[in-house]
């Protein structure tokens, strides 16, 4: 990770900025908590929450403790996020701030402390979607990666590749039409939401293959059938928890 | 040209920032916001545009941030971020807006508190740096530092022990003077150590509000004498010229106008405005005049 063009000389920034970077990477590979954590990225429409819906029913018909945890969903956070996308509030440094915010909350009060008592937990969405989208919106590669510096790192994190067109077939025969900031109307990138979608999805596409090297993501092919995306990730998941019986909540 | 601490946000243009970005920092009960509310009209008076600020008022996240403290489960990080969304919000929305458009910005607290406040809650001093390195580097900082022995009374005798205030967050199972002690010197410590660190300015703030007030007017005077006050003379001269000014007359005009004490710049710089004001029709060749040597 270089230092991007938007930095500039004097005071705490340049070495400073890179500091954060060293520590924040040198924290996240230290969690030694008894619990496992998987987490599941892609973009809308790669079939990515089915998937780990049918892991976690697995899971739990195996006899694990698993818990589940949805990208955006903090209680505490979750008006204020509404207001600003009811209201188009959000520019891409508040909409960034504010889902930090909310994943900060999930983190403190869900994920750490279930990680510490031996729970395997499941995320729809986690740091790298933040990562993806902030980017895409135009905010600064190592900001965005400093912001989130209290994340633990995952022990898999699953990226559901899929082409552009094959998710927007999907979403297109699901719903009808897309929403504001989802599509990145926000950036005026079109005023055409599904070519907007496109544009902007496709800015995340290129920022998750970066990811791909940097984060170790488990690359799954999302075009594959859903059975054999799912016996993959299966295999994926079991030689992690093999061994840990102390995972079970029965025998 | 305009700097922030290091990273600039997207869209964010610094080219044409000219306002003054005045900040106000210090702990609580150390009588910032009585300071504001006595600097806001005063500078109106002397014809500046002015913003006031401060902590928890963007349309964004302010409520939501409210809400949050009304319980106890507003977690470390999560608190920080939280305030972070706020400051950006109204750094987006308001603060540079504001120093666009040519205004004065009063901040009651910046940046500073921010990370005040994370660092003595544990927060990473990189962590939160980098988060704050959107921001701009102010054109004064006023610390207004008030001792320990002080700032229980005036906190405690006045509006009684808060949660929050007590960082009662920080140190559940002491009772709220124990902790509000422990938290507030923490803080004490760490904005010394950011003063030097940020080059605040500091003022003793156990003295009277009135000489506060005083202290901070001659600061905030010396601050705008620089650019605003030489850029007012030259508008003037122009138009005392019919628009053209000779090159040597405005070296006349600025040399003179240096010798002059701060209190003659605050008769200098009212005295116009407050002609357009009243009659719509300004005397400014008369105020010329005055300042030839």
């Amino acid at each position: 990770m270089g230092i991007s063009p938007g930095m500039q000389g004097g005071g705490f920034e340049a070495g400073a900025a890179i500091r954060a970077a060293t520590s924040t990477a040198k924290k996240r590979g230290e969690h030694q908590f008894p619990g496992k954590l998987f987490v599941v990225e892609g973009i809308d429409g790669s079939g990515k929450s089915t998937q780990l819906s049918l892991l976690h029913k697995w899971l739990q018909s195996r006899g694990f403790g698993v818990v589940f945890s949805e990208w955006n969903s903090s209680p505490l956070v979750k008006d204020t996020t509404k207001l600003g996308k009811k209201k188009k509030l959000l520019t891409p440094a508040t909409f960034s701030l504010i889902h930090s915010t909310d994943f900060a909350d999930r983190t403190e009060r869900s994920i750490l402390p279930l990680l510490k008592a031996g729970a395997v937990v499941l995320c729809d969405r986690y740091m790298y979607t933040a990562f993806a989208r902030d980017v895409a919106r135009g905010m600064d590669r190592e900001w965005v990666r400093d912001l989130y510096g209290f994340a633990v790192q995952p022990t898999v994190a699953f990226y559901f590749r899929v082409p552009l067109e094959t998710a927007i077939g999907r979403l297109l025969d699901a719903r009808d039409g897309f929403k504001f900031y989802e599509a990145g109307m926000d950036l005026g990138l079109s005023d055409d939401a599904e070519e907007s979608f496109r544009l902007f999805q496709g800015r995340i596409i290129d920022e998750y293959e970066k990811m791909i090297p940097e984060f170790g993501l488990t690359v799954i092919d999302a075009t594959l059938p859903i059975e054999i995306q799912q016996t993959r990730v299966r295999q994926i998941v079991k030689s992690h928890i093999a061994n840990a019986a102390e995972l079970r909540m029965q025998p | 040209m305009r700097e922030t601490y290091g990273k600039i946000l997207p869209g964010m243009d610094l080219s044409h920032v000219n306002g003054k970005l005045i900040v106000i920092e210090g702990t609580d009960g150390a009588g910032r916001t009585t300071q504001i509310e006595l600097l806001k009209p005063w500078l109106e008076e002397l014809g500046h545009a002015v913003l006031d600020t401060g902590m928890t008022r963007s349309t964004l996240a302010g409520d939501g941030i409210r809400r949050a403290k009304e319980g106890v489960n507003l977690g470390r990080v999560t608190q920080n971020l939280f305030y972070a969304t706020d400051f950006v919000d109204r750094f987006e929305n308001a603060i540079v807006p504001a120093l666009r458009a040519g205004f004065i910005v009063l901040t009651d607290r910046y940046v500073y508190s921010l990370m005040a406040r994370a660092i003595v809650r544990g927060a990473d001093a990189q962590w939160i740096r980098s988060i704050y390195s959107v921001a701009l580097k102010p054109d004064a900082v006023f610390y207004l530092r008030l001792g320990i022995e002080q700032l229980v009374p005036r906190v405690v005798f006045s509006r009684g022990f808060d949660y929050w205030e007590s960082g009662m967050d920080l140190y559940p199972g002491q009772d709220m003077y124990e902790s509000f002690c422990n938290y507030q010197t923490a803080l004490l410590a760490e904005f010394d150590r950011l003063s030097e660190e940020f080059k605040f300015e500091t003022v003793d703030a156990s003295a009277d509000v009135r000489s506060v007030f005083s202290q901070l007017k001659v600061k905030i005077l010396g601050l705008l004498e620089n650019d605003s006050r030489k850029q007012f003379v030259s508008m003037l001269a122009m138009r005392a010229n019919g628009g053209v000014m000779l090159k040597a007359e405005e070296d006349a005009i600025a040399a003179a106008a240096r010798k002059h004490s701060v209190t003659r710049d605050l008769e200098l710089v009212s005295r116009p405005f407050t002609a357009h004001t009243s009659s719509g029709n300004g005397n400014g060749h008369s105020t010329i005049q005055n300042l030839k040597p």
